[in-house]
């Protein structure tokens, strides 16, 4: 019997053993890769300069000489340049009467555009997609964007598709948390993000000065990138995600009501951003970072923070102990700066996202990836570096992720030539002469125009 | 659609034979093991009791081997049973019931469209022809802004029907389950047409304070079939998240989607949709095996976007006059005709017994080899589930569907009485329809449930189910006042 019971041992330790392969296998596996990410930049003639928007605010009836000064100091002191681009329907003219058109063809420029580039430059094809996520907060159609894109480019009829909408700024990082949710059940998979933003069908023209804001801020942008956990792909693979916390603050009344769309008094249909905005982010933020920095930060540095704590003095989290590359959402000069101060950050760490304010403006839930795209350009991006994406939304929330680098990254992608002229001597507003009048609190506007 | 042998079809005899086919093939096992042990039990007889005691006494049995091989068995169970599929358990779900004050007799519809369309008599009729052939009645509800001539939707009135509907069934579903907001782990809110900022789901989490590490999705845009795609996605993450609960939430909001034009296309909802929503609770916890109602057995989905005709057949648009609404194409029918093929093909092989593929296979081998105009064989979905929920869109739909599968008035009574009760209501009509079953007192424990679900895009979505526990009547839903009135015949014509 000897023989037998050791044949029969032996095969039963093989069999255990492989299932254990199997298991480490599987967590292996769950590693979300992002392989690449293409950012949108639309066409030449669509820019808006100060100038065209000053022209926008006057054609505008409803709105007299204090909203026309609130709105332009807005646009001269919020940190975007002169090359930012508009939706189609504003350039021309008709901003008060979107059709539904307008908003489609709005997104299709986004999404041909890159999800074009995307899978030509990452050679995979249409057909081996499994995940697809669509995020833009402010559009739905029958059918959704998803549909649209699996229709445009015969995508497989088992595709997972995913509409995401109403989550704000912060939508690119809830759709990574979606995929990676995804790709660790499903092996070899490749998933789709696209992230937008729908300005030209949103547009306010009314007098509330709390809901005209959104109209100088936001501007046309998008993105879309590719992930995947098949390990064949990880030395073609930019980034690693190593981890993703979101904090939700809905359940405070302040905190839910501090931006939304509603109606003003008149019924015109706006977006809401309310005067405790800056706190209610500063809360989310802090709640946000709690979560994320025992996950990223070396033990030498948690330590020292707890100690100084208990020791009763003050102490800041020095984030840069963990954290190569900070990838602030550009929401607008007084967001950068206040993460700025509170984190202790130096200018060359805020620098990607001033830039892209300034290039691009705030292209919402995109924009995290044109700020990317500015540090791989600027060849900041080395093997090893961890990056930090934060970004806020509506409802309120905090998200935020931290990747690994993969390789030494060098695509120019959207920033391109022009990266050489980043930063610029000043980003001051050229037209500070001309409308300088309106940081003025007495003003005669006939005189200066 | 004709079986193999069509003379013999209608002859008793051949229903005997499948039938006892069907049982031997899907018993096999049985069959083959009785045998066997048999066999076993004979040879033990024929030994006796000393010689089996030799046999026992002759195997060493050391120590060292017996602790091994034991610790090595359990270990590869452990292993097996953690790398198996969690099991995901639907707790409890609950519908929402519209007040009376919101009924639309048809009197009251024809009225307002009347007055709303005074300018095109031809619009009105044909709406008046829609809703006499729609298999509607007089008992479902549109939100208040709706009751308004013309009507009046703002964003205020949208969310104002958003959280009459959403928080009335979160309510009445945590009453039955006794969940606490602290405890959910996922929240999924999906509603095709409608999505403010902050998001429909940001608006629960503020409502019932959820915990700020909620994970949260808002789905719109999918359509009818949107409440398939929450459950498959909360699938998924409740495969990831251990020991969680997932609150999925599928309705339509009906106020800012009324088409307020007079393109006869685009009427068509109007006359179709109605107020509705479904809260859901899944759980993938061990404990909630022995409370829980059903268990997820496959989720398919399936679409037909490549297509550019099914990608095109409902579709939103602006008519000439520049009023945003839904046209709804011709061949509609058709497309989801094959949207369902589709998807039966996929879910075939997974629930079908052994019968049924085999015959299915041997029918595709004979097409194929043997003779061309065989007539190709349409598996009997009655061998695999015993309830069927269709999605309530539409007379025509529920038609199609019972012909195709070749369904009894049983079957799909759920689902024509569900839009005679309630009308369309979106991505929510599926759990009418299985409330409509549960209050008849038709769920059984074991019981399978198959539940279908098209969309715009062209999508067409299914759900399997397995009852977990008996339900007793009466129950409580919407159907616990008027259960007793169904099922009633519904006319092919009702002359307004």
């Amino acid at each position: 019997m000897e023989p037998v019971m050791v044949v029969m041992c032996a095969i039963c330790l093989l069999f255990f053993l492989y299932q254990l392969y199997k298991l480490s296998e599987e967590r292996r596996n769950q590693c979300c890769y992002l392989v690449h990410y293409e950012c949108h930049k639309p066409s030449d003639d669509r820019k808006l300069n100060t100038k065209f928007c000053g022209d926008i605010i006057a054609r505008n009836k409803n709105l007299g000489r204090q909203e026309y000064k609130f709105l332009l100091r807005a646009i001269v002191s919020s940190g975007i340049g002169e090359e930012t681009y508009g939706p189609r329907n504003i350039i021309e003219c008709r901003e008060n009467s979107p059709t539904l058109e307008d908003g489609i063809l709005e997104m299709d420029e986004v999404l041909i555009d890159t999800l074009d580039k995307l899978f030509r430059k990452t050679g995979v094809s249409p057909q081996d997609i499994d995940v697809l996520v669509v995020n833009v907060s402010s559009f739905a159609s029958v059918p959704s964007l998803t549909s649209r894109i699996i229709n445009r480019y015969k995508m497989r009829d088992d595709v997972k598709s995913f509409n995401l909408s109403g989550m704000g700024c912060s939508g690119s990082l809830i759709s990574l948390s979606l995929v990676q949710n995804i790709l660790k059940s499903y092996k070899n998979a490749f998933a789709v993000v696209v992230a937008s933003e729908s300005i030209g069908p949103n547009w306010y023209s009314g007098n509330d000065k709390s809901m005209m804001l959104t109209n100088c801020l936001f501007r046309s942008g998008g993105c879309s990138f590719l992930l995947t956990n098949k390990r064949a792909f990880r030395t073609r693979a930019k980034l690693r995600l190593k981890c993703l916390v979101r904090t939700h603050l809905g359940a405070s009344d302040e905190a839910h009501t501090c931006c939304m769309q509603k109606e003003d008094d008149q019924g015109r249909f706006g977006f809401y951003l309310g005067k405790n905005l800056p706190k209610t982010a500063t809360l989310a933020f802090i709640k946000n970072i709690t979560g994320i920095a025992p996950k990223v930060l070396p033990l030498k540095e948690l330590i020292r923070y707890i100690v100084m704590k208990y020791l009763g003095k003050t102490a800041t989290l020095n984030l840069k102990a963990g954290i190569d590359h900070f990838c602030l959402h550009p929401g607008g000069q007084a967001v950068i700066e206040e993460i700025r101060k509170n984190l202790g950050l130096s200018e060359k760490d805020v620098e990607p996202s001033r830039m892209t304010l300034h290039r691009f403006g705030n292209t919402s839930s995109s924009s995290l990836w044109y700020v990317l795209g500015y540090m791989e350009a600027k060849k900041r991006l080395k093997k090893g570096d961890n990056v930090w994406m934060i970004s806020f939304g509506s409802g309120f929330k905090c998200n935020s992720c931290v990747w690994e680098v993969l390789r030494d990254l060098e695509d120019g992608n959207v920033w391109g030539d022009m990266i050489d002229q980043y930063p610029p001597k000043t980003t001051a507003n050229p037209y500070m002469e001309q409308y300088g009048w309106v940081n003025q609190e007495t003003f005669e506007p006939s005189a200066a125009v | 659609m004709t079986q193999i042998l069509p003379n013999f079809s209608s002859s008793v005899k051949l229903k005997y034979v499948k039938l006892g086919y069907q049982y031997l093939v899907n018993h096999i096992l049985t069959f083959l093991l009785i045998p066997i042990m048999l066999g076993i039990l004979l040879e033990i007889l024929r030994l006796g009791p000393e010689e089996i005691l030799l046999l026992w006494n002759s195997l060493h049995f050391d120590l060292v081997q017996v602790l091994c091989s034991s610790f090595l068995v359990i270990f590869i169970a452990t292993v097996y049973f953690m790398s198996k599929p969690r099991s995901i358990y639907l707790v409890d779900y609950s519908c929402y019931k519209p007040p009376v004050t919101c009924r639309v007799p048809f009197s009251a519809f024809m009225e307002h469209s009347r007055l709303n369309l005074k300018e095109n008599p031809k619009s009105v009729d044909f709406q008046m022809r829609i809703l006499e052939r729609s298999g509607l009645g007089e008992e479902t509800c549109l939100p208040p802004a709706i009751h308004y001539i013309p009507p009046a939707p703002t964003m205020e009135t949208a969310r104002g029907e958003a959280e009459v509907v959403i928080f009335s069934a979160i309510d009445s579903l945590m009453e039955k389950t006794g969940i606490r907001p602290k405890d959910i782990d996922i929240l999924i809110v999906n509603c095709s047409l409608f999505s403010p900022t902050p998001s429909l789901s940001a608006m629960v989490v503020n409502k019932y304070k959820l915990r700020s590490n909620i994970k949260s999705f808002n789905l719109s845009g999918m359509g009818c079939s949107a409440g398939l795609i929450s459950i498959d996605l909360a699938r998924d993450l409740l495969q990831v998240h251990p020991n969680s609960y997932a609150l999925v939430i599928s309705t339509e909001i009906i106020t800012p989607n009324y088409y307020k034009g007079s393109e006869r296309a685009m009427l068509l909802p109007n006359c179709l949709f109605r107020m509705g929503g479904a809260a859901i609770l899944l759980s993938n916890k061990r404990r909630d095996s022995v409370r829980a109602k059903y268990k997820l057995v496959h989720v398919v989905r399936i679409h037909k976007g490549p297509d550019d005709k099914a990608y095109r057949c409902v579709y939103e648009q602006e008519d000439p006059e520049g009023k945003v609404g839904i046209n709804l194409s011709k061949d509609l029918m058709v497309i989801a005709g094959e949207a369902l093929k589709s998807n039966i093909t996929t879910i075939g092989p997974l629930v079908l017994p052994a019968s049924e593929q085999l015959l299915f296979l041997f029918t595709l081998i004979g097409r194929k080899m043997f003779n061309a105009k065989w007539k190709p064989y349409i598996p009997d979905f009655k061998q695999a589930f015993e309830h069927f929920c269709i999605h309530a869109g539409g007379r025509a739909v529920i038609d199609e569907l019972q012909k195709n599968l070749h369904l009894s008035a049983e079957h799909v009574e759920a689902s024509r009485m569900t839009l005679h009760r309630f009308g369309n209501t979106s991505s929510s009509s599926l759990w009418y329809e299985m409330s409509y079953i549960e209050a008849k007192g038709r769920m059984k424990k074991g019981d399978r449930v198959w539940q279908i679900a098209f969309g715009s895009g062209f999508k067409c979505n299914s759900a399997v189910w397995k009852c977990n526990r008996t339900m007793k009547t009466p129950t409580d839903g919407p159907w616990q006042d008027c259960i007793d009135r169904y099922p009633m015949h519904i006319p092919e014509i009702v002359k307004l």
